[in-house]
């Protein structure tokens, strides 16, 4: 008995994760069309990180990993250079899984401030391994400046849908 | 817990030590006027860029396929035209003594830099 | 053909013209090209060539005379026995290089009316000079467009049109063949530098012995002349390019004697004692540089 209950449980949890994981990347690619604020690479809204941000806090660190996975590898499809995305979502998620503990659902703006900038340190180590040139950190503070910008946008979203959504089933 | 105001002082603090690096970086960039262009790594030109007394491109090739054409000014230089997906190299405009925000196409391992360095040789023989 | 192609022009787009001639003469030389005039001559021993193949041909077998058959472009058969065209690297036994050494010789590669014969056995390959002949075609074209200042750089090929366009000379450097710098600049307008070393492309053997893709034709064997790298200045970038290979196989004795005789190019040399030999045309033309760890000797 209890394994049939088991097995639909972890059915509906993958089809919860891949309704999130789609919406991350429909947001992703939609932001993907609105050409570059500013014309250093990296520098981009994240809208996408709202939904990782709000599965991390509402649902789960391994359900936000997966969906993370998901949007990267298949928004790589779109963009190229996978190795960008892999480092920043690493980075950002480790980050605001650590982060966790220190916040209340109150504070997850904090979240999405700590992930954004952990999500452009990524991306930036790895520009500066893969293209050989220390030079892209003269970036480091611009990013870091929209990071906390583009974080406290996405992560004041998250909050928002985090105290008003429910999610399915819950 | 935290608080939430201690969060956003944190926050705060954070913006405004990077506004503070981001200024200091302008200062103390290598700034000179000597353009570099670097390919996967490798210099390929050294620019002086105050000697220069018309304009003049440089296209930029590779066994790839890939290609970005590099128009040189007096005292400045830009990425004008390629053929990578995003064009963010296109779009940052004219790298300078003024302004020597280094311009870089990450598809294609490009990057224009601008250095204090001796302007040096044109080019290897090898 | 191989690495990345850099044409600096003004004012025009002669960059894409350029390319596309590349292009061409690499379907017309390529050896690894099947369906190349230089592939059929190799598979059917003769060929009936284009323009093009005829004047290469033609100016590499002037230059084979004119060096002795230190360039000789037969030589494909020692490369390929060495294993340089396919990568995998091994060393021919004695009697294998006895017998590759008799298909060599640019004297049986015979030129009649626009057909080119070589004789059973041989094998052409114009890796030597197509990258040479390339830049010549490529100023033209780009005087044919009225560029009249432009640096080519084809792998490190150079050709020099014109001046800088502040009217100085080109600055051309020369890479240090035991490492990352150079060895010294060199100021040239209207000139083609090109320059050929072992450190290139080579291969360790058993023993840590380098093997070079630079073959000595008389031996079918990595040419063994004292030098690291000769750097050849002309007025034509078939002659320099053929030239830089002949004279990193003759060494400097034999090719000091060439250009005593003639005159009509520069070199600077690099040889394995630690010397940047250059000829004396280049001796207000050439800066050695400071740190290289060479001394410099001037002949005349």
């Amino acid at each position: 008995m209890s394994g049939r209950k088991s097995a639909g449980n972890a059915a509906k949890r993958i089809v919860k994760d891949a309704l999130f994981a789609a919406i991350a990347l429909v947001i992703f690619v939609v932001e993907a069309q609105i050409p570059p604020l500013v014309p250093i690479p990296g520098v981009k809204l994240g809208l996408a990180n709202i939904v990782t941000v709000w599965v991390l806090m509402r649902v789960g660190a391994k359900d936000a990993f997966g969906v993370m996975l998901t949007r990267v590898v298949i928004g790589g499809i779109f963009s190229g250079r996978i190795v960008f995305s892999l480092a920043g979502g690493l980075f950002s998620f480790l980050a605001v899984l650590i982060l966790k503990r220190f916040i209340t659902d109150r504070q997850i703006f904090v979240a999405g401030v700590v992930g954004a900038i952990f999500h452009n340190a990524g991306q930036l180590a790895a520009a500066v391994v893969i293209y050989r040139s220390p030079s892209v950190l003269v970036y480091a503070p611009v990013l870091v400046l929209s990071a906390v910008a583009t974080g406290l946008l996405t992560g004041l979203t998250a909050q928002f849908l985090a105290q008003r959504l429910r999610v399915p089933g819950e | 817990m935290i608080k939430t105001r201690t969060w956003i002082i944190i926050i705060a603090v954070i913006a405004a030590v990077a506004a503070a690096a981001a200024i200091a970086v302008r200062f103390f960039l290598p700034a000179g006027t000597t353009a570099e262009i670097v390919k996967d790594g490798k210099v390929l030109y050294r620019i002086d860029l105050d000697r220069v007394t018309e304009e003049y491109k440089i296209e930029i090739g590779d066994e790839d396929g890939d290609r970005n054409t590099v128009t040189v000014r007096p005292g400045m230089i830009a990425v004008t035209a390629a053929d990578c997906p995003d064009k963010i190299c296109v779009a940052a405009g004219w790298a300078s003594g003024e302004r020597p925000y280094p311009i870089v196409c990450m598809p294609h391992r490009l990057t224009v830099r601008i250095t204090s360095g001796d302007a040096g040789a044109d080019a290897e023989a090898r | 053909m191989d690495t990345y192609m850099s044409v600096r022009t003004y004012g025009t787009d002669a960059g894409d013209q350029v390319k596309a001639e590349a292009a061409r003469l690499e379907t017309l030389f390529s050896v690894t090209d099947k369906d190349s005039e230089i592939s059929a001559l190799n598979r059917d021993g003769e060929v009936k060539a284009s323009a093009d193949t005829l004047k290469l041909v033609g100016e590499s077998l002037r230059i084979s005379r004119a060096t002795g058959g230190a360039l000789d472009v037969t030589v494909y058969p020692a490369v390929r026995a060495w294993g340089f065209t396919t990568g995998e690297n091994r060393v021919p036994s004695k009697e294998e290089l006895a017998k590759i050494t008799e298909k060599i010789g640019y004297e049986g590669v015979r030129i009649e009316k626009g057909t080119i014969r070589i004789p059973k056995g041989a094998g052409v390959d114009l890796g030597a000079v197509a990258k040479g002949y390339l830049s010549d075609r490529a100023a033209a074209i780009l005087k044919e467009n009225g560029v009249s200042s432009a640096l080519i750089d084809l792998g490190g090929n150079i050709g020099a049109l014109g001046s800088r366009p502040d009217g100085s000379p080109w600055r051309i450097a020369v890479r240090d063949p035991a490492g990352d710098g150079s060895v010294g600049t060199v100021e040239a307008s209207d000139l083609f530098v090109v320059t050929s070393g072992g450190y290139e492309r080579y291969f360790n053997d058993a023993s840590g012995r380098r093997i070079w893709h630079i073959i000595d034709p008389a031996t079918a064997s990595p040419a063994d002349s004292g030098l690291l790298s000769a750097t050849v200045v002309g007025k034509s970038g078939t002659t320099a390019d053929g030239l830089s290979t002949a004279v990193f196989v003759m060494g400097e004795e034999r090719a000091v004697g060439l250009w005593r005789e003639t005159r009509d190019f520069e070199m600077i040399l690099v040889t394995s004692g630690g010397e940047i030999v250059i000829t004396d045309g280049l001796k207000d033309a050439f800066t050695r540089e400071e740190d290289s760890g060479y001394t410099l000797r001037i002949v005349s």
